[in-house]
């Protein structure tokens, strides 16, 4: 299984240089996304043919029940509120495809998964705050619902092409797991079509996202 | 002959500078939710793209886009705003020179 996700990583990697942390781009445009953090590591490649939809291919590994989702996800923008110097934005997300796991009782087990949630955030240059939540449905494998609040503050404003530095906060709540709260500080670094997260939760486990828009 | 030729250059020469700096080969336009560079960047390659467009630039501060078209060409205001549309933002308003 490892040697599976390893191999999505580096062809994500091989290929980050083709494709162009919103669900949601400009039209034609290429988003890919790396998450890493202390419950899961995923890799999600989408393309916008409009500024208000998405659909790509989604790849999560969930460690602690050592299960894998490969899916094809759509992401939904309902809503856009602009404002003069703010932006706010209500999204649908969803993904339908395949769950597997080698772990224990669901050796080898294969069955149909899928996922939907909502995520909605308000951002302007100084402050950002965003909420998501989602349902997972991975066959008999597991079951469980997640919800995430992210927030955080830029010390300096910047111009385009500057480097951007956010200090963040992601708060992780998963009621079925036994430590349910997840805080994970982190900075986040922002230049043209880069956005890099690196942080680490209260636990010392590491937080590593980049996302990457062509 | 010489004189003629010196009055030709200078001739030129003012010729290409009014039209660098022909007013209407400029706009600016004033746009709501411009909030990061992916932003910037949604508009740069939306509008970026159409074939009236020599460039854009795109100030984040100031929430305006410069936009500088091609020699003898230009887009109308109802296009630009649909254009801008089209990458996910709203104008404020389109001048021709900058406020």
């Amino acid at each position: 299984m490892r040697k599976y996700f390893y191999l999505s990583f580096l062809v994500a990697l091989f290929y980050s240089d083709f494709v162009k942390s919103r669900p949601v781009s400009y039209p034609g445009g290429l988003t890919l996304m790396l998450m890493n953090n202390s419950m899961k590591n995923s890799l999600h490649a989408h393309y916008s043919p409009t500024a208000k939809a998405s659909f790509g291919y989604k790849f999560e590994y969930w460690r602690k029940n050592q299960f894998s989702l490969n899916l094809i996800q759509m992401n939904n923008l309902i809503k856009r509120w602009n404002k003069p110097d703010s932006q706010a934005n209500f999204y649908l997300k969803s993904g339908l495809g395949n769950a597997y796991s080698d772990k224990g009782r669901f050796d080898s087990k294969n069955g149909i998964a899928g996922f939907a949630g909502i995520s909605t955030d308000w951002e302007d240059q100084r402050y950002f705050i965003q909420y998501a939540n989602r349902y997972t449905y991975a066959a008999e494998i597991d079951k469980f619902y997640t919800q995430s609040l992210h927030f955080g503050i830029t010390p300096y404003i910047g111009d385009y092409g500057d480097i951007h530095t956010w200090l963040m906060m992601k708060i992780d709540h998963t009621p079925k797991f036994k430590k349910n709260f997840i805080f994970t500080p982190h900075f986040r670094f922002f230049k043209d079509v880069h956005l890099l997260e690196v942080g680490a939760n209260l636990s010392g486990k590491v937080m590593f996202n980049y996302i990457f828009r062509y | 002959m010489k004189n003629l030729f010196l009055f030709l250059i200078l001739l030129a020469s003012f010729y290409k500078y009014s039209l660098a700096n022909d007013p209407s080969s400029t706009v600016y336009a004033h746009v709501n939710g411009l909030v990061c560079d992916f932003c910037a960047r949604a508009l740069e390659k939306t509008i970026g793209k159409n074939d009236a467009v020599k460039s854009i630039k795109v100030d984040l501060s100031d929430k305006i886009i410069t936009i500088n078209f091609n020699e003898n060409k230009k887009l109308e205001n109802s296009i630009i705003e649909q254009l801008i549309a089209d990458a996910g933002y709203s104008v404020i308003e389109i001048t021709s020179e900058k406020k």
